[in-house]
């Protein structure tokens, strides 16, 4: 895929959310009282409107861009960088998770079973001694330090609560 | 002199000078991790105050808040993500440093300078506490909104080539961050219902997604740079007295801009950076090195975000308003031993407030030293593998997102920005103007329109004020400095486009 091809396709997508966007904020947010009162949906409404206003604009660069011969698309592929799905999406899950598991069954037992997973996972570590050491040091030295030294509060879990 | 003697007798005792040497560590280590703030350090370091005196209670408080918008340059050098907002133009040219090998000169060159512009801005404190507090005080609505819409402009300096894709950010930054409750009408605004959504977007679990997880992703599907090659020869490298010589005049600027903005309350260190980035790169005879680790784009921000600390005291202890929420509980620990801010403050209590000076220097003495011998610790951090690296920041951004306000949907949404923040990044959308939005929308929003309720609806509030005026030449101007030189840009098609981003 080109650069302006991405172009395009990242434009529709912004021209879209705009959209959407603008359709919420105009049904949901009540507007000022007029005679220049400023109310709570001016500037959520400005700002959909300016994306939409952007969008189009990079819309146009593109299709100009791809019109002209001469584009420094050469220049732009190098910069351009792949996105990997996968890796994205694991570590969505993975911090969705950790987060479930802290409120669930607690700072203390969520941090090891999220690190051995990370591990085993998305590094693809197969020596226990390297897994355990992880799971067990960033636990407990986290744990003193913060739930211990700083006094910070860290997730008790509402099914399990091992303090 | 008197006084000042007094004062030196409250302050340079071992228990206050340990106290404030406890809060610059404690500062340090808090502004260091990405999502645990100085903020944070001083809400928890506020109770332990209590049983102290005042000097050295008000020391601990200062010290903390000193070395927390410090120590905000470590973590943005080594690793990339800012540890607190004020050092998210640090990591432009700070990080491609770290990537270059030069981590050590880049975090001793940030010391340096951080100090120096903290002893800058105190001075000018002490010197001119009393006009510029006038002049910052007289700020009303339509001045503050000139002057936050002059900080949006510099944008166009951190959107790299394509100014169209810079504003795109900038703006999903302002509609980030009007999600929530209203704060002028109490209205909820696209929360759908949810509780959780009332609070809106915090701007730190925003930050840690927005410069953590894409850390994180990268490392974990191999991409961007295995760093400890190069890391294996890093060593302390402390800057050469002629690389500050050559920048003195930067540092000088960028302290006296950092002390001003630092002056006007509601703005801080994230629009004191980026203004002084913005400045260096424009004046700097390389400008196109900016973002590849260029070290005036470390010594600027970082002189200005320590020149805030100066600047911030001045409305707070002349007349009591805090500029940021970090100062606000330093207030709230003066009021607490009795140091009730004001013009009375300086007649019934010159003892203290010359004591407060001191602790600052200390703090700062305590700041260097603890960074320069920090360094070799910190470089450190380089030595262990990426991928290891980035499973230890997974679980610190964890803790930092939650315990922010202890809610697990903080995490939720720091993975879920997190992730759109890689993507972005992938399709050449710049990310640093997404901070900037998310730091100036609501108080854009709340200047406009508090201003319109002053002036009943007339748009006259923001053309009479001659420095509203002078803000809005100035965003222009910058504006259209930026679009002349992406004209230029687009004349020489053959030269490769520039690209300036945060990750």
């Amino acid at each position: 895929m080109t650069n302006q091809m991405q172009d395009t396709i990242l434009s529709c997508i912004f021209l879209v959310l705009a959209g959407v966007w603008i359709w919420l904020v105009a049904t949901t947010i009540p507007g000022g009282f007029g005679r220049g009162d400023i109310g709570p949906r001016a500037f959520p409404l400005s700002f959909g409107i300016a994306l939409a206003v952007l969008s189009g604009g990079l819309l146009l660069r593109s299709f100009l861009m791809r019109a002209d011969a001469n584009s420094d698309s050469e220049s732009d592929e190098e910069l351009r960088q792949e996105i990997r799905w996968t890796p994205a999406l694991l570590v969505l899950i993975q911090i969705s998770l950790y987060g479930f598991l802290m409120q669930t069954i607690g700072y203390v037992i969520a941090t090891p079973i999220i690190i051995v997973t990370i591990m085993l996972i998305s590094l693809r570590e197969r020596s226990i001694k390297k897994i355990l050491a992880m799971a067990l040091g960033i636990t407990v030295g986290t744990w003193i330090i913060f739930e211990k030294l700083l006094g910070i509060y860290l997730a008790n879990g509402t099914w399990i609560n091992v303090g | 002199m008197e006084a000042f003697i007094d004062a030196a007798q409250l302050a340079m005792t071992p228990a206050a000078i340990l106290a404030i040497g406890l809060g610059a560590l404690v500062g340090l280590v808090f502004g260091s991790i990405p999502g645990l703030t100085f903020t944070v350090a001083l809400a928890l370091a506020l109770p332990i105050t209590f049983s102290m005196d005042a000097v050295p209670a008000i020391g601990l408080l200062l010290g903390t808040y000193i070395g927390g918008m410090t120590g905000g340059s470590v973590s943005a050098i080594l690793l990339g993500i800012p540890g607190t907002p004020s050092a998210a133009a640090t990591v432009l040219d700070g990080y491609p440093m770290t990537k270059r090998g030069d981590a050590s000169i880049a975090l001793g060159t940030a010391v340096i300078v951080s100090v120096f512009g903290g002893i800058f801005s105190l001075i000018v404190m002490i010197v001119s506490v009393d006009i510029v507090s006038r002049l910052a005080i007289g700020f009303g609505p339509a001045e503050k909104f000139a002057l936050v819409l002059f900080g949006m402009s510099t944008i166009c300096g951190l959107c790299g080539g394509s100014l169209i894709k810079g504003l795109i950010s900038g703006v999903l930054g302002l509609m980030i961050m009007t999600i929530g409750l209203d704060a002028i009408d109490g209205v909820s605004r696209l929360t759908f219902g949810s509780v959780n959504m009332l609070q809106g977007v915090n701007l730190l679990v925003a930050l840690i997604g927005l410069f953590a997880v894409p850390f994180i992703i990268e490392a974990f599907s191999g991409q961007g740079d295995a760093g400890p090659k190069r890391v294996a020869n890093v060593r302390a490298k402390m800057p050469s007295i002629g690389l500050l010589f050559r920048n003195s005049w930067l540092m000088i600027r960028c302290s006296v801009l950092g002390t001003g903005i630092g002056a006007i309350p509601g703005t801080g260190g994230a629009i004191a950076s980026f203004l002084a980035y913005d400045h260096a790169k424009r004046f700097s005879k390389k400008p196109k090195t900016f973002g590849k680790g260029n070290i005036e784009g470390v010594i600027a921000p970082e002189t200005a975000n320590n020149a805030v600390t100066g600047g911030t005291l001045i409305p707070l202890l002349s007349l009591g308003i805090p500029g940021d929420p970090a100062t606000a509980i330093v207030l709230a620990g003066m009021m607490i031993h009795g140091l009730t801010p004001g013009p009375a403050l300086f007649m019934n209590h010159a003892d203290e407030v010359y004591g407060i000076y001191i602790a600052v220097v200390i703090a700062y003495v305590w700041v260097l030293a603890l960074q320069l011998v920090g360094i070799r610790l910190f470089v450190h951090v380089l030595k262990i593998p990426r991928e290891l690296l980035a499973v230890i920041v997974l679980v610190l951004c964890a803790i930092g997102a939650y315990s922010i306000r202890n809610s697990v949907f903080d995490i939720y949404s720091m993975a879920v920005i997190g992730v759109l923040a890689y993507i972005l990044v992938a399709v050449r959308i710049p990310t640093t103007p997404i901070i900037l939005g998310m730091v100036l929308g609501p108080i854009l929003e709340n200047e406009f329109r508090t201003g319109m309720m002053l002036s009943r609806g007339s748009m006259d509030i923001f053309w009479t004020s001659p420095v509203a005026l002078v803000f809005f030449g100035l965003a222009a101007l910058i504006i259209m400095l930026q679009l002349r030189s992406e004209l230029k840009a687009k004349r020489k098609s053959k030269q490769p486009l520039e690209v300036s981003d945060a990750s």
